[in-house]
């Protein structure tokens, strides 16, 4: 009894001391982005924002063309999501459910193009796109971004495509369906959650991306977020309340979509192997 | 006398014009139609944070509109990473059509071929620039950039806080500089001075001073001369300042902006650029009144310090499709007009010493003026650019130094680092 | 989002394989010998999308990165569009330097230390999780979950916060603890104190990934398999390196391969904190290369530490590749 008693705190007491951990950073962020600059450079820290003020807020968004930039990360990000989603799709349904001869060596090969690391490769990168003269477009930057997350986005997908069960593709195909149809009508709703928890990947990295960007595109208004926020901290130097509150405006999107993404995921994935 | 002068431009540039036309015809045919098509473009225009002030840019443009029809789009840029950023520029189709260049940088992309030649501009407008303010902009005989403005570091002080400390007035040598600032550190609860660790061109302003260079040249190579003990005395003097400021040893004057910090009215003085006041109005409109400049002191009252004179020239991409009206547009910007306007508006030193007059009154400058005698610049070699890059090895020693290591041997230290990118092909 | 590296490799589907113990084969059924299976072109073409995209926009720059790398290419040259080839000039430069060793022994460590903090702190508590009621459980998954989707450039920006010399919050807590001369210490001054804030940056960062998918890895392990064991009289420890470590092994392996990739090749992260200083003593390998090509326009020198770069992490990664090879060898 004396032991259960131990055994029951101890996990609870570490997880309360793990989940401030984690947490603090995030949430110091937030706290400092609403406190008035006074509470923020004070000699003993304010721990909770009493004396709310959004000016930090105003000042990171009156940047110039914040909006713009808005606009551009939004694009860039949801299309290269999107089409490193299709593309991954067929590639993983084709590694995951049928026998070819080279599966192996492609298998390795993803792998291999997941190691690539793209920061270093920027010269390269960026003469290929000058010389094709796509310099100071979205397009040279969706198509790279789409890049970056394919490979992990096939080896992911394609546990998820072999985890829904082959019986049910069978019956499906049984009962007079083709191929196409079975995928559509019978894989596809049991990947939808696989496919959501995938793009967070893509999300992150494209959201993130910011040494590719910098160098290809100096038009302002070709320009995403991930600048803007660096810039922002070099031009505010040590405004730190105005920094918090871009980071937060920048970070917020992903927050959400993450707590949003996460629990879909994986309810969705207990309800497809009850059902299965 | 200045009227007088400045008609006799006027003749000037238009015999010169005339002639220009005449041979112009030809020769640009390639790259853009003339002046008859120019209504209507625009002309991307590239300058440095803190450059230009707002009303200077607002009268140019409209002057430029006015005597060609088109129109400029001024874009700001960060001096952090500005080397990556150029290089790339001028390598592509769409450079901007003109660029401000810092006058340590100008030799190295002079010697790439990125820069249109502007030997016709100087010929036109050039004839009486100050010629070591040119200097920077020549290489291989030719004109790659046209100078813009030059500015040395003054003090610039907050007037309420020295006056607390009960001082009555500036100091004339560098040991009173020094007593002063130790008297606000004890009088008063500012700091007496804020100077990161990095301001290098404030240690390039001291070594010249003691009459040192940065680099030496051994046989046909440029090397380090960090070494040498003018560097390190300059250094030390350097520290000494440093004592009074509580500013991090390993950031330069920009990170944070140090007039920012300035402007929070505890900081009794630093050592900056004239148009840095105006970052700190801009910061805290507070201060304005308080805001007071003087020579930086030398050992002696007779001799101010020495300084980096630091300047900006503004260039001409190479691969601007419309070079016409690039360099139309540095004739409309360096004209006595506007050059005089900024001399004026910023208390710079302008390109040629007619329009010194503009300075008359302006406090920063006749603060700036006598210490420019002396002042110098950094190797004006292309090979030095390669040195700023970052991280900035010269940057590194001082951070070193002010840790406590012996001059001499942090200047060891970086000498393979600074002798490497000095060797590095151009 | 649980499993998100199990699909990296066909061995490590614990989630997926919930309800099919004992092993079924994965993907592939040997037995299922149904025609389509073997329809001809059709994986090809499926397939025909992916490898053209990884061959024209990771292959290309491949390409052209390693021709860049046997090039003199300076400003002039990229201004001018020059090709000026140099032989193995580069690699000369780069390999009989001292830099370039100290670097690459330097980003080693650097990925040893981080991966192995990872991984273990993961693991702990993503077991911890398996161990703790319904509503804490949600609560600490809630903390880990917006660690993990904090974007790297506001949580490198955050952590310059927590850290800052004056007005930090980290040194604020440190003097109040006792450590007076922490008061006003500057973080960013030392090798040492830089590493360790970037690593405890990537640490948090990372722990979240490992530890949600462990924990929901350790919900598909049977409950069959403890019964067993413990009927064989096995304790806590016991049953759990017999029963709940194999089982998890597959996973481990192919999270530590990813943890391992990603933490060599960071470079936001290692680069917005100090820009690899002070004195360039946190330059790791992309770092390195970065800033000897693009920041100081050496471009050839840049692409050949690059090359060399990519080199080091394939012979990192080697062992895991080669497991790969040989698991789907036998399962083809």
């Amino acid at each position: 009894m004396k032991r259960s008693l131990f055994g029951r705190i101890w996990p609870n007491a570490t997880a309360a001391v793990l989940f401030v951990g984690f947490v603090f950073p995030v949430y110091w962020m937030f706290a400092t982005a609403f406190k008035p600059t006074n509470d923020i450079i004070s000699e003993n820290p304010v721990w909770f924002p009493t004396n709310v003020t959004l000016s930090h807020f105003k000042k990171a968004v009156d940047a110039d063309h914040f909006w713009t930039l808005v606009v551009n990360s939004v694009t860039v990000t949801v299309l290269s999501v999107v089409f490193s989603l299709v593309i991954a799709l067929f590639a993983a349904f084709a590694l995951a459910r049928m026998r070819f001869k080279g599966r192996r060596g492609l298998i390795v090969t993803f792998m291999l193009a997941q190691m690539a690391p793209w920061e270093v490769m920027i010269i390269a990168i960026y003469m290929i796109v000058r010389d094709d003269d796509m310099l100071n477009s979205l397009v040279p930057l969706t198509v790279f971004y789409t890049m970056m997350v394919l490979p992990l986005t096939i080896l992911t997908l394609r546990g998820y495509v072999a985890a829904v069960p082959k019986d049910l593709e069978e019956a499906a195909m049984v009962d007079g369906c083709t191929r196409f149809q079975a995928f559509r009508k019978v894989i596809f709703p049991l990947l939808a959650p696989g496919l959501m928890a995938t793009s967070l990947f893509g999300f992150i990295t494209a959201w993130n991306e910011f040494p590719l960007v910098l160098i290809l595109n100096k038009d302002i208004e070709k320009q995403t977020l991930p600048l803007w926020l660096s810039q922002f901290q070099t031009a505010f130097g040590d405004d730190w309340g105005a920094t918090m509150a871009a980071s937060s405006l920048f970070a917020l999107p992903i927050l959400i979509l993450f707590i949003f993404m996460q629990r879909k995921a994986v309810s969705g994935l207990t309800d497809g192997a009850v059902k299965g | 006398m200045k009227r007088k002068l400045a008609s006799a431009i006027v003749i000037a540039g238009m015999m010169v014009s005339v002639a220009a036309c005449g041979g112009n015809d030809g020769k640009d045919s390639g790259k853009d139609a003339g002046p008859g098509s120019w209504k209507g473009q625009t002309l991307t225009v590239w300058t440095m944070d803190g450059s230009a002030p707002p009303q200077w840019t607002k009268d140019v443009q409209a002057g430029f509109e006015k005597k060609t029809g088109a129109k400029v789009k001024f874009e700001i840029q960060k001096w952090d990473g500005i080397q990556q950023k150029i290089t790339t520029a001028l390598s592509e189709d769409n450079p901007p059509d003109v660029l401000e260049v810092g006058n340590t940088q100008t030799p190295a992309y002079a010697a790439t071929g990125g820069l249109a030649d502007l030997s016709d501009v100087k010929k036109e407008i050039g004839a009486d620039w100050t010629p070591s303010l040119s200097q920077s902009s020549v290489f291989d005989g030719k004109q790659y950039a046209a100078p813009w403005y030059f500015a040395n570091r003054v003090v610039i002080y907050n007037k309420a806080i020295w006056a607390k400390a009960g001082i009555k007035s500036t100091p004339k040598t560098r040991d009173e500089f020094f007593k002063d600032l130790e008297t606000i550190g004890k009088k008063t609860d500012a700091e007496p001075l804020y100077l990161p660790g990095q301001n290098w061109y404030f240690l390039d302003g001291l070594i010249i001073g003691q009459g040192g260079d940065l680099v030496k040249k051994q046989g046909d190579k440029y090397v380090s001369n960090l070494s040498d003990p003018k560097v390190s005395a300059a250094m030390e003097t350097y520290k000494k300042y440093a004592s009074y400021s509580k500013a991090p040893k390993d950031k330069d004057e920009a990170t944070p902006q140090q007039a920012q910090v300035f402007a929070k009215g505890k900081t009794g003085a630093f050592i900056g650029m004239g148009w840095e006041a105006g970052t700190a109005v801009q910061a805290n409109k507070a201060i304005e009144k308080d805001l007071g400049y003087f020579t930086i002191p030398g050992e002696t009252a007779a001799k101010p310090e020495g300084v980096f004179l630091g300047g900006s020239n503004l260039a001409v991409a190479q691969n601007s499709k419309k070079q016409s009206l690039a360099k139309e547009f540095l004739k409309v910007a360096l004209s006595d007009q506007y050059e005089g306007e900024l001399a004026k508006l910023s208390g710079i030193v302008p390109n040629k010493t007619s329009l010194q007059s503009n300075l008359k009154g302006n406090a920063v400058a006749e603060a700036a003026a006598p210490a420019a005698a002396g002042g110098g610049t950094t190797p004006l070699i292309p090979e030095w650019a390669a040195v700023e890059n970052t991280p900035n090895p010269i940057k590194s020693y001082m951070t070193a130094v002010l840790n406590g290591k012996d001059p001499a041997a942090a200047a060891k230290d970086v000498e393979g680092e600074i002798n490497k990118r000095l060797a590095q092909q151009n | 989002m649980s499993v998100q590296t199990e699909g990296t490799d066909t061995a490590g589907e614990p989630a997926v394989r919930k309800a099919r113990i004992p092993r079924p084969p994965t993907g592939e059924d040997r037995g299922s010998g149904s025609s389509s299976r073997r329809a001809g072109a059709a994986p090809y073409l499926l397939l025909l999308p992916a490898l053209l995209a990884t061959l024209v926009l990771l292959g290309w720059p491949l390409v052209k990165n390693g021709m860049l790398s046997f090039q003199n290419l300076n400003p002039r040259q990229l201004i001018q569009h020059l090709t000026e080839w140099n032989g193995v000039d580069n690699y000369k430069e780069i390999l009989t330097g001292s830099d370039f060793w100290k670097v690459v022994e330097r980003s080693v460590f650097f990925t040893a230390v981080n991966v192995v903090l990872i991984m273990v702190l993961g693991t702990l508590i993503g077991l911890l999780l398996a161990r703790l009621g319904k509503k804490m459980r949600l609560t600490l998954l809630v903390g880990l979950v917006l660690a993990w989707a904090m974007p790297y450039i506001a949580a490198t920006t955050v952590y310059q916060w927590l850290f800052a010399q004056r007005f930090g919050v980290v040194n604020w807590v440190l003097d109040k603890l006792g450590w007076h001369s922490m008061a006003d210490y500057n973080w960013m001054g030392s090798q040492f104190s830089t590493f360790s804030v970037i690593i405890l940056l990537i640490v948090w960062q990372s722990v979240p990934f490992v530890a949600i998918n462990l924990y929901a890895a350790t919900t598909t392990i049977p409950k069959e398999l403890y019964e067993a064991a413990s009927l064989d009289g096995a304790g806590a420890w016991q049953s759990f390196t017999s029963v709940t470590l194999p089982f998890l092994r597959p996973f481990l392996y192919a999270t530590t391969f990813l943890e391992v990739i990603w933490v060599f090749k960071a470079f936001p992260q290692v680069f917005a904190i100090n820009e690899g200083g002070p004195d360039r003593l946190t330059e790791t390998l992309p770092i390195y290369a970065y800033v000897e090509g693009v920041g100081n326009q050496h471009f050839g020198v840049g692409a050949a530490i690059s090359f060399l770069t990519i080199l080091a992490l394939l012979v990192i990664t080697s062992y895991y590749l080669r497991m790969v090879l040989k698991q789907e060898e036998d399962e083809l």
